[in-house]
């Protein structure tokens, strides 16, 4: 740890990043996931059923992965953070059988609170919080670079070159004591909602100095004095994140089912509509820019498809399909917010995504429900029946 | 040009969507106010083929009252803490008792009436109430009302086992589209009297909310609105092209069938299509979309996508390159160029 505050690490960190495997039915967990990276050209060589070396046939050893929950894996890493970011970019981006786990900031609002609870009000913990109204000018060049999603600080660029845009950027990171932070942050979000858009948090360790960050895309960077510690922790949050994805789908999926009586002869509707409102309503270019980045340009932040429905000046509807995971989606879009409805089959992630990019590029401090249920309950119940235990595994 | 909202409200696929919507769980204070669902009920079934009991059919048969032998209420909605069941039927516009409609509406009063557990196939203590109601412009209702009255009497006389009926009326004011409930509806379905709100209006904004239902050949809308259905239909078939060309791993050869296709995109309703001339139709229109999709992919990569009439599309996806480029092919291809107002071409050799 005295390396570490003292920059001098002989040894490098060591990387997490939490990862979804895209349901694949009753097939053989350890047997899917081989098949899924051998396809990226990742050999994973097991080495117990749960656990696996990773080679890139390019970049050479990676690390390890190991299958934490039946859909959820982590590969740990020492590489240093950039290469090792671009090579999970590089994987996730070019399977749609791989995505992120989408912490939103009304997720960390969520394990914020359970940092509170867990932790010694003087330890010292670290938010970081992002928002970027990239839709306040129409620049296509900001959405050429999805791939830089998730990493707050982006490399140097030449800055001489850089045509000046205005626009609502935020950015910064708070270091303070757990007690100092829980005291001022709701009233500091209430004046200032990009204060919502959390999309860092660190989990102070338990068992010594430092603590676990948690990034917004998964990404888990080890800076406590124990790898047992940090384990523990990603099972911790990847508990809730599978309970929250099984709710998520369990609740929104829409479908026609059998209802009770005569089997199959009546069909009744069910399913909930994820419901998404502004804070404050967006402008009309703003509006119009997000619609125009988002569905006639292939590469955008939201990663969807569709042809917009454009029925009135503010209200478009999508009946559209999630591109990166290759799942329908049907979308109301309006100043004042967005409804979704999510055919049965469709991963939760989506829904997690969604919410997590409106709240990095649109509002902040947006508001989301499942059916009548807010968001931020269905992750609080998601976390109320998971034991918190440091070390235990 | 778009719908005003009086257009719509004689619309019965948008007031069938409406419905839909106001019993799905939403947070307060959204542009739709989910009146049925806040009231605990919510929907038991989509159009179920419901016979209107044999014995009853005989009595109907030997008073001499028309009655057709079996009906399909829009939706059934159903609030499980009482066992109340509704059977909803959206309506354009009233009948008289001498229409063809009325037969539909004797059906729907017997059906609705005390012999509802029966026609459910459910027990008696299932189902502790029901009523047919009817959702209609509010200009209609009470006419509406007449007749079902008139209806209604003319079976009890006969001593045939009618049951309740009530009218709501769509009702539109600048800002709001809304339900107007009577006191029998209202009694039932635990509203207050008089009119409540049900979707927030906005200037120069066609109301339409997302349809679940996006289309049914059953129903004559008019021509402008048809067109909308369609192209909303044909997104929804796009889209569930290009989910399951995404999802196919190369190389392989992804088959996708008419019934498959509308059956994503109707949430499975297509299946439970017992109509077989309205079946036939959606696979018509599935056509008149895939026609032209296809040629679209094929143009970008020769020979990628074949039709068989028995098995549908294959589309071949030998490397990860043609894969690539099916996809740009249909991520491209918007039905926005077609024209929706044409009549789809009828498949002579289209097998049953």
């Amino acid at each position: 740890m005295e390396e570490l505050s003292a920059h001098k690490l002989k040894r490098p960190l060591v990387k997490s990043h939490l990862l979804e495997i895209l349901d694949g039915h009753d097939q053989d967990k350890s047997q899917r996931v081989r098949e899924i990276f051998g396809r990226q050209g990742v050999e994973l060589k097991p080495l117990d059923d749960t656990l696996f070396l990773v080679s890139d046939r390019v970049e050479g050893q990676i690390g390890f992965l190991e299958i934490l929950r039946p859909r959820l894996v982590a590969v740990y890493s020492p590489l240093r953070s950039e290469p090792f970011s671009k090579w999970v970019r590089q994987m996730v981006m070019s399977s749609a059988e791989l995505d992120y786990v989408w912490l939103s900031g009304l997720t960390f609002g969520v394990l914020w609170d359970l940092v509170v609870r867990l932790c010694r009000p003087n330890r010292f913990t670290r938010l970081v919080f992002t928002h970027e109204s990239i839709f306040e000018v129409d620049n296509p060049e900001s959405e050429t670079d999805e791939e830089e999603e998730g990493d707050t600080v982006t490399a140097g660029t030449d800055e001489d070159a850089k045509e000046i845009v205005e626009r609502r950027a935020t950015s910064f990171r708070l270091v303070d004591r757990v007690g100092v932070i829980h005291e001022r942050l709701s009233q500091l979000q209430n004046i200032y909602s990009p204060l919502y858009a959390i999309s860092q948090l660190r989990f102070p360790s338990p068992v010594g100095r430092g603590g676990h960050d948690f990034y917004d895309n998964g990404r888990v960077t080890n800076r406590s004095e124990s790898f047992r510690d940090h384990r523990s922790h990603l099972l911790f949050v990847m508990r809730i994140y599978e309970q929250l994805l099984k709710t998520t789908e369990q609740v929104a999926w829409y479908s026609i089912r059998e209802s009770v009586g005569l089997p199959g002869q009546f069909g009744k509707i069910v399913g909930a509509p994820v419901t998404v409102r502004f804070r404050e309503s967006l402008p009309q270019e703003v509006f119009d820019h997000w619609i125009t980045a988002t569905f006639e340009r292939k590469r955008n932040r939201f990663r969807l498809w569709g042809h917009p429905i454009r029925l009135g000046p503010t209200k478009v509807q999508v009946y559209g399909v999630d591109r990166h995971l290759w799942q329908p989606l049907f979308l109301e879009l309006t100043a004042t917010g967005c409804t979704a409805i999510i055919p049965n089959g469709t991963c939760g992630n989506t829904v997690h995504r969604l919410v997590t990019n409106i709240q990095r590029y649109l509002d902040p401090g947006a508001v989301a429900y499942i059916g009548d249920k807010p968001y931020t309950q269905m992750v609080q119940e998601s976390a109320s029946h998971i034991r918190y235990e440091p070390d235990a595994e | 040009m778009s719908p005003t909202p009086s257009d719509l409200a004689q619309d019965p696929l948008f007031q069938l969507n409406l419905l839909l919507w106001l019993t799905q769980p939403l947070p307060d204070g959204g542009d739709i106010h989910p009146l049925l669902h806040q009231q605990g009920f919510n929907v038991h079934a989509i159009a179920p083929p419901l016979p209107v009991p044999l014995d009853v059919r005989l009595a109907a048969q030997q008073a001499r009252i028309p009655v057709q032998d079996s009906a399909r209420p829009d939706v059934v909605l159903t609030r499980e803490r009482d066992h109340r069941f509704a059977f909803i039927e959206c309506k354009a516009s009233s009948f008289g008792p001498d229409s063809t409609t009325a037969e539909q509406a004797r059906a729907f009063l017997l059906i609705a009436g005390p012999r509802a557990p029966e026609v459910l196939g459910l027990t008696p203590t299932q189902v502790q109430d029901s009523l047919l109601a009817y959702l209609t412009p509010e200009g209609q209702r009470m006419p509406l009302n007449a007749t079902l009255r008139q209806l209604a009497d003319a079976l009890i006389r006969q001593q045939l086992p009618s049951g309740r009926s009530c009218v709501l009326g769509l009702y539109m004011t600048k800002t709001e589209l809304g339900v107007t409930v009577d006191n029998i509806g209202s009694a039932f379905f635990s509203l207050a009297e008089g009119n409540h709100a049900a979707l927030r209006l906005q200037e120069n904004t066609d109301p339409r909310p997302l349809y679940f239902i996006p289309y049914d050949p059953d129903l004559n809308p008019t021509p402008q609105e048809r067109a909308f259905c369609k192209r909303v239909l044909f997104e929804r078939i796009h889209s569930s092209v290009l989910v399951a060309v995404g999802r196919a791993t190369p190389p392989t050869q992804l088959p996708l069938e008419l019934n498959g296709l509308l059956n994503d995109a109707m949430f499975g309703m297509y299946a439970l299509w017992e109509n077989r001339d309205s079946a036939r139709h959606m696979r018509e229109l599935c056509r008149q979309l895939m026609r032209p999709l296809v040629r679209a992919v094929n143009t970008v990569c020769a020979e990628a996508v074949t039709y068989d009439a028995d098995t549908g599309w294959k589309f071949n996806l030998a490397t990860v390159e043609q894969h690539r480029q099916v996809i740009d092919a249909v991520s491209r291809f918007s039905c926005e160029t077609l024209d929706l107002r044409a009549e789809p071409e009828r498949d002579l050799f289209e097998k049953a």
